[in-house]
């Protein structure tokens, strides 16, 4: 991976420090504390910028013109920016998952990942939450899906899953951020007190909320971060259930399954931890973090999506056998045509992408390559995304009643949107890398093999 | 921010009207700069001086007059209360009754007339789509010298120097075109005319006539009649090429209520119906025996039933049976005799019918077989033809011959517009030029228009008195509901005027034509003419004539070719005089669901043949001549045929059917590019060959060529959607189960137990116990013909947009009624099945359940409520409907059409205009909004009014929802299920009726009444009716 970019990266000099807690943190501390970024970082954000304008002229357009911008046909009411947004919720449960339910189970080589997968699942639940806003007919209505008391005496309709929605994305993002806010406060202090100018001294001084290190803050921090773990767990299955409730509880063949919600979130999660490693490769190499984002993390995630990816592959196939077994006309034909019918195309891009990619994995040449291991991620994404194209538009598109059938025709305002989040996500995502502590000190520093020779003190 | 490569179909015209460019030369064409149309300037005064002007008309000047033709009599006009005038719609010369319903003086929705003797209340697409014809801003409102703008008085003065001058010589020079009509008050005046002028000579043209029907009688009976149908009381019905049921056909919707009233299998004796087209139509989708025959069998098939049911018969001058070859082959020789046995089982009780465009000799022979099977008296009538002014293609060869020889001085052509719509080789427009002075009196500036030396607008029907005969004969009385929106004149003020009658208004010389006039009557005149407008009709049908079957020679069948072209009015724009309305354009074609284009209709052999393919460009030859258009796979049309559906391509008409002086593109292809007067409905000899790559196509339904999985899932399932049995088995049924349908429980075997699904239970009682009303709809798919009248009835009652032909490709139209095809059978002979669906009201609505902002609700009385104003537009609702009747508003449809919305105002005089066609009982719905069928919930709401001020329940069919209203054959009825009498009620206990995709228990309020088909025992298997193997 020597490449002309790292010769030049400011990151990948020898570490400051004499012994590995001052170099981790000097490892960390030294990607903001750099009067500049490597060039990478520059390219990749003139990239992402650029998509994000893109994002923005187009969903400006489609505000401006309707959403009629879009290609939705009559039935396929819902089109790519459902998609989007499942897709989108979707990348965001990795992140959750590791922080909090591998905190759980003590698998403690999520430290050097962690906050980096919670900061990709906050910006890619921002990218979601802005399709659900948007796609609607009157996107200036939105609100109205809150229940907010008003003089017009609305108020919600909770049967309905999209509002079950609202407040399962709502508590997931809320709780996202506080855990990840949180997590990131000794390592703001850690970058305060590193700080040389008055400007960063001040920004870092504020939303490091006053840390001092002192014995009780960090006891009530681990107390803390323990509850909220705690709390995330059970969101990280609720969300993505009440999100394929959008799907289940209605009554279209090709929906209207009961393997949804842990399919779901067996997809959510392979997804994610794919979108980990697609982020996780450039960054170690870019900022120089290969010391802590080790090949030992890289390889269990590879695992972890080998898994995931062979739950996946699981439910297309339980859908199939239901779907065959109901005995049910419209259902057997929305899977039949699924696989085999005008869409197939999409249907076995996502096959090859979700379930044969993955199980290069079996070898351990190939889990331990970080070019094969970044590539499946990519083609993984790429699946997942078809996933959800394929269960929402092709059972959409042909339903019910044949009069009624149609082809989604996605007009360049769908690409445009769906390119355009992604540069949404990556702005944040380099501002991230730039700005913010990109890993855990304080948690990689317990878990470091000099953490232990000490006794359990050492923080004081 | 629009994207610049837009086609430029009329969604981009709309915004080209937008465009000051445009405006200045809609400015320089049309606006005179002394005079000023009441819309043209002057911006909102002067729209409220004709907007009272129009209410003063309705209102008190009526009440000055003391004439009241109300059909509900108020005791006094109450402003926002909507009163229905009779009036009639003329077509073709044929007059259809109507009422139409006006809205403080402004007419909004147009509904068949119930009195009327003909139509009993039925409408087509033509009628109810009128209400847009009269707002159309692009109708003519100046008159024009060449290309000057000019004034009516000029005109006028013109007109009579060149009359007056012709007078002198005796009239001779002076030549009159009209269209077809059966004005007694034309007739009248023509013959002033004509004793004015007696070497002037008038001729009528009308694209659509056919001369067959009238010379036939003259060959069968030895002088021209006019038949009437009497098909309620065939119990045999042979439709030999003949789709005598739709609105194009004179008296067809008269026929089309008359052959569903035999069509019902509980009651009465159900008729059996054959028919042998080249084309799937509307009487084909009604058949129990639809059998694809090109035209150029037609004779054939006449001549060998004809023989086989005059054997044994003392007739003279039977025809001698053609061979098997002749007729078509093995198959349909078995069918026709089968027919004849039928027939003959059933003379006098049957009826033979057969295509207008066919020869007089086939007519003559297909008279002779009713004449022999003693039909003649009781289904087929004849009566006198009279003063009726047809509108032959002879006639007008004639007038071109006579003005490429110089004989003619003065050509006034009135309305018509034969310029666009004349036989290809007769050369009517280069004959034109040579004519000294050319008047035209036109709705629009056409492309007629723009080649006469003068031009004044003609008022739209509704905005004329006028009078008719129907095809039964009986009087129709047309009275203006709106003062002339854009200035126009009728043909009757104008020829009033050039012949100095002494009384020349509208209204003074139909009165005098009816024989109503004080001076001829007396006191009771004017009562009686109060009557007559009131219903809009006045005497009896015509008597029927007795006739003597003459001898009839023996038939000359046409020589085989490869390919025939069959040239069809088109049941939308009929010959392209409603082109620029986009309600009629956005229509899908009956059977072919095609919007805004005609297509070359071929048959999936044929298509093989020729290396034609779906929404692919052909190129259709025809002696030399040669039309370019998009191919469509039709299956169940006749092998070797090819279908083109005249009216489109017009060049001169408005920004919704083209205008080529401003790049605006003419929708469709002009097939009158290769009509000619020896064939003007079926040719032989043509050529097609595939012409350039695919086009896009709008139609809302998918192709018939469709991937082999979607193929086999669509067959798989019609038999559930679409239920059918034949009358046999149904009969059977019941009596095996009598009053099983009573208790509601499906029994296998039965049409309702065809699903087997687990028994329908409740998780939750519903909210809402329907103690009051309780609404519902019953649709007797034995009926439907797929006319698609309803479509544009509920188009006009609720303020359905219009979305373009780039949005219809996408599937985005919004009507909230759609009819469903489906082909049964196999590609030869398929048949078709029509379902019109609507929403389907469901007692445990999926939509009701999924909407997050609580927009669509249940009402007390089991509606399905939408409440526009509280959408957001998730679209969640659409998803989880399985009938996705809910239709969305991706754009501002309203807003993009009609250039204004009744919130948002304009000063556009255009966009007001336009926009006096919005119902003010109905929200206009705005962009970003989910819409639906309401069951017409603003009718039900005012009838409970009234009920509720008059302290009486409300009747069973009081309340008519606008589809029900419009439908010429009866098919849908709507009522009260609380009401144990009610008609719908009865229908939902029949024992054929079964609830759409009732197995997800969505409890809907429609109920479908299954298709019971009556096929001859012999034909039965042959035909495979596919719905027996379950």
């Amino acid at each position: 991976m020597a490449t002309a970019a790292s010769t030049t990266n400011p990151y990948n000099g020898p570490l400051k420090g004499d012994n590995p807690f001052a170099q981790i943190t000097d490892n960390v501390s030294r990607i903001m504390e750099a009067p500049k970024p490597p060039l990478a970082w520059y390219i990749a954000m003139a990239f992402a910028l650029s998509l994000l304008g893109v994002f923005g002229a187009s969903l400006g357009y489609v505000v401006w013109e309707g959403i009629g911008a879009w290609g939705h046909v009559h039935p396929v009411a819902w089109g790519f920016p459902i998609v989007n947004f499942v897709f989108w919720v979707g990348i965001g449960h990795a992140g959750t998952l590791i922080s909090a339910i591998l905190f759980l189970l003590r698998q403690n080589w999520r430290t050097a990942i962690n906050r980096f997968a919670e900061a990709m699942t906050i910006f890619a639940v921002v990218c979601a939450a802005v399709f659900p806003g948007v796609h609607i007919g009157r996107p200036w209505l939105p609100y109205w899906m809150f229940p907010i008391p008003n003089q017009m005496g609305m108020w919600p309709q909770f049967r309905s899953p999209l509002e079950w929605d609202v407040f399962a994305v709502g508590t997931y993002a809320t709780v996202s951020i506080l855990f990840w806010y949180m997590g990131m406060i000794p390592d703001f202090a850690t970058f305060r007190d590193r700080s040389t100018s008055t400007v960063r001294r001040a920004v870092y001084g504020i939303v490091a909320m006053g840390w001092r290190g002192s014995s009780r803050q960090w006891h009530r921090y681990e107390r803390a971060y323990l509850l909220l773990a705690a709390l995330a767990t059970p969101l990280v299955l609720s969300v993505h259930s009440v999100v394929s409730f959008d799907f289940a509880t209605s009554q279209l063949p090709g929906w209207h399954t009961t393997i949804f919600p842990p399919y779901f979130v067996a997809g959510a999660i392979f997804g994610g931890f794919a979108m980990v490693v697609v982020l996780a490769i450039p960054a170690r190499q870019f900022f120089g973090l290969k010391k802590i984002i080790t090949m030992k993390h890289l390889e269990l995630m590879a695992k972890v999506i080998l898994g995931t990816g062979m739950l996946v592959g699981y439910a297309y196939a339980m859908e199939m056998f239901v779907a065959w077994y109901s005995g049910a006309m419209f259902e057997q034909f929305a899977f039949v045509n699924r696989a085999f019918g005008n869409y197939a195309w999409s249907y076995w891009t996502m096959i090859f992408c979700n379930v044969a990619s993955p199980q290069v994995f079996w070898f351990k040449k190939m889990r331990t390559n970080v070019w094969v291991i970044f590539t499946v991620g990519v083609i993984v994404n790429v699946g997942m995304w078809f996933e959800r194209f394929v269960i929402i538009c092709t059972s959409l598109a042909r339903d019910f009643l044949p009069a009624n059938w149609g082809e989604l025709i996605p007009s360049p305002v769908d690409y445009a949107t769906l390119g355009g989040s992604f540069g949404l996500f990556f702005t944040l995502f380099l501002l991230f890398c730039r700005y913010m502590p990109m890993v855990a000190m304080a948690e990689v520093k317990a878990f470091i093999p000099e953490g232990h020779a000490h006794d359990e003190d050492d923080h004081h | 921010m629009k994207p610049k490569s837009k086609p430029k179909y009329w969604r981009s015209l709309s915004e080209l009207e937008g465009d000051s460019e445009f405006q200045e030369f809609v400015e320089r064409e049309f606006h005179s700069p002394t005079e000023q149309t009441p819309l043209s300037s002057q911006g909102r005064r002067r729209f409220m001086q004709l907007m009272g002007a129009s209410f003063a008309l309705a209102g008190c000047r009526w009440q000055e007059e003391k004439l009241l033709p109300h059909t509900t009599q108020p005791q006094g006009l109450i402003p926002g209360v909507p009163v229905n005038y009779a009036t009639f719609m003329d077509v073709g010369g044929v007059a259809t009754g109507l009422l139409v319903k006006s809205y403080d003086g402004r007419p909004i929705k147009i509904e068949g007339n119930t009195l009327d003797s003909v139509s009993q209340g039925g409408t087509g697409t033509f009628h109810q789509a009128a209400i847009l014809g009269l707002y159309d801003p692009d109708r003519s409102s100046k008159s024009l010298q060449g290309k000057t703008p000019s004034t009516p008085d000029a005109f006028d003065a013109a007109l009579l120097d060149a009359f007056a001058a012709a007078v002198k010589k005796g009239g001779a020079g002076f030549f009159v075109l009209s269209q077809a009509s059966s004005s007694p008050s034309l007739a009248r005046l023509r013959a002033e005319l004509l004793k004015q002028a007696p070497m002037a000579r008038w001729v009528s043209y009308e694209a659509a006539d056919a001369a067959g029907p009238r010379a036939g009688t003259q060959l069968a009976f030895g002088k021209a009649l006019t038949p009437m149908y009497r098909p309620e009381n065939a119990d045999v019905l042979v439709a030999l090429d003949s789709d005598f049921i739709t609105s194009a056909f004179p008296g067809g919707i008269g026929h089309a209520r008359a052959v569903a009233s035999r069509r019902d299998p509980d009651q009465g004796k159900m008729s059996r119906l054959y028919a042998l087209e080249a084309s799937l139509t509307e009487i084909g989708s009604l058949a129990d025996h639809r059998v694809a025959v090109a035209p150029s069998k037609i004779a054939a098939i006449a001549a060998y039933l004809d023989a086989q049911l005059s054997a044994g018969r003392a007739a003279p001058g039977a025809q001698t049976a053609p061979d098997e070859a002749a007729v078509g082959g093995a198959q349909i020789k078995k069918v026709l005799d089968v027919i004849a046995k039928d027939l003959l089982a059933n003379a006098g009780k049957s009826l033979v019918v057969v295509g207008s465009g066919h020869a007089p000799e086939v007519h003559a022979l297909v008279h002779r077989i009713n004449f022999v099977l003693g039909n003649v008296g009781s289904t087929l009538q004849f009566r006198e033809t009279g003063d009726t002014l047809a509108g032959g293609v002879d006639e007008l060869a004639s007038l071109v011959a006579d003005m490429e020889g110089g004989k003619v001085g003065t050509l006034l052509i009135l309305g018509g517009n034969p310029a666009y719509d004349a036989p290809a080789d007769i050369g009517f427009v280069s004959a034109l030029a040579k004519v000294p002075a050319s008047f035209h009196v036109g709705l629009y500036v056409d492309e007629t228009a723009s080649l006469c030396k003068w031009h004044t607008p003609l008022t739209h029907f509704l905005e004329a008195w006028g009078d008719a005969r129907a095809v039964d004969g009986s009087y129709r009385i047309a009275q203006p509901l709106i003062e002339s929106v854009l200035g126009g004149r009728s043909e009757l003020q104008i020829l009033a005027k050039l012949l100095h009658l002494p009384k020349q208004d509208g209204q003074s010389v139909v009165r005098d034509s009816l024989g109503l006039s004080v001076a001829k009557l007396g006191s009771g005149a004017d009562k009686a003419f109060r009557k007559a407008i009131h219903d809009g009709f006045v005497g009896e049908s015509a008597t029927a004539l007795e006739v003597e079957l003459q001898q009839i020679g023996a038939i000359n069948l046409p020589a085989s070719t490869d390919l025939e072209v069959i040239f069809e009015v088109d049941p939308a724009l009929y010959d392209g005089r409603f082109a620029n309305n986009a309600w009629l354009q956005e229509l899908p074609h009956p059977l072919s669901k095609l919007t805004w284009d005609n297509a070359a209709l071929v048959a999936p052999d044929t298509a093989k043949k020729y290396g034609l393919s779906d929404a692919h460009p052909c190129t259709v030859t025809l002696d030399g001549r040669s039309v370019t258009l998009p191919c469509l796979v039709a299956p169940g049309q006749a092998e070797g045929t090819i279908m083109l559906a005249l009216g489109y391509g017009r060049e001169q008409v408005g920004v919704v059917g083209g205008f080529k002086a401003k790049d605006v593109l003419s929708v469709g292809a002009n097939t009158y590019a290769i009509r000619t007067s020896k064939a003007p409905h079926f040719a032989l000899g043509a050529q097609v060959k595939a012409a350039g790559s695919r086009v896009e196509l709008a139609v809302t339904q998918h192709l018939w060529a469709i991937d082999a999985i979607g193929k086999q899932g669509e067959d798989e399932r019609e038999d559930v959607l679409v239920r059918e049995a034949t009358l046999g088995n149904y009969q059977e049924f019941k009596k095996q189960h009598p009053g099983h349908a009573a208790h509601g429980a499906p029994h296998p075997g039965d049409i309702k137990g065809k699903v087997h699904h687990p028994p329908k239970l409740n998780l939750w009682n519903g909210p809402v116990s329907y103690d009051g009303h309780k609404w519902g709809m019953s649709v007797d798919l034995n009926k439907c013909s797929g006319c698609s009248a309803c479509i544009i009835a509920c188009q006009s009652e609720n303020n359905i947009a219009v979305v373009g032909k780039s949005e219809v490709a996408r599937g985005r139209e919004l009507t909230w009624l759609r009819v469903e095809r489906y082909y049964k059978g196999d590609d030869k002979n398929a048949e078709v099945r029509q379902q019109p669906v609507m929403c389907q009201q469901c007692e445990s609505a999926p939509c009701e359940q999924v909407c997050p902002v609580g927009a669509t609700m249940h009402s007390a009385e089991g509606l399905n409520d939408m409440v526009y104003n509280r959408c957001i537009g998730t679209r969640y609702c659409s998803n989880n409907c399985p009938y996705k009747v809910r239709r969305f508003n991706y754009r501002n449809y309203n807003l993009e059409f009609y250039g204004t919305t009744p919130y948002s105002g304009t000063d556009d005089p255009r966009a007001k205009l336009k926009a006096m066609a919005f119902n003010p009982e109905v929200t206009v719905r705005g962009r970003g909004v989910m819409e639906k069928c309401t069951f017409c919930v603003q009718r039900i709401q005012n009838t409970k009014i009234q009920a509720k001020n008059n302290k009486r329940p409300i009747e069973d069919g009081e309340i008519k929802t606008a589809c029900e209203q419009a439908c010429p054959t009866g098919a849908i009825i709507f009522g009260d299920l609380n009401d144990k009498t009610s008609r719908v009620q009865a229908a939902h206990n029949k024992s054929r009726a079964y609830e759409l995709l009732q197995e997800l228990n969505n409890r809907p309020r429609v109920n479908y009444l299954a298709r019971i088909s009556n096929p001859h025992p012999e034909l039965s298997t042959q035909d495979g009716h596919s719905s027996e193997h379950h």
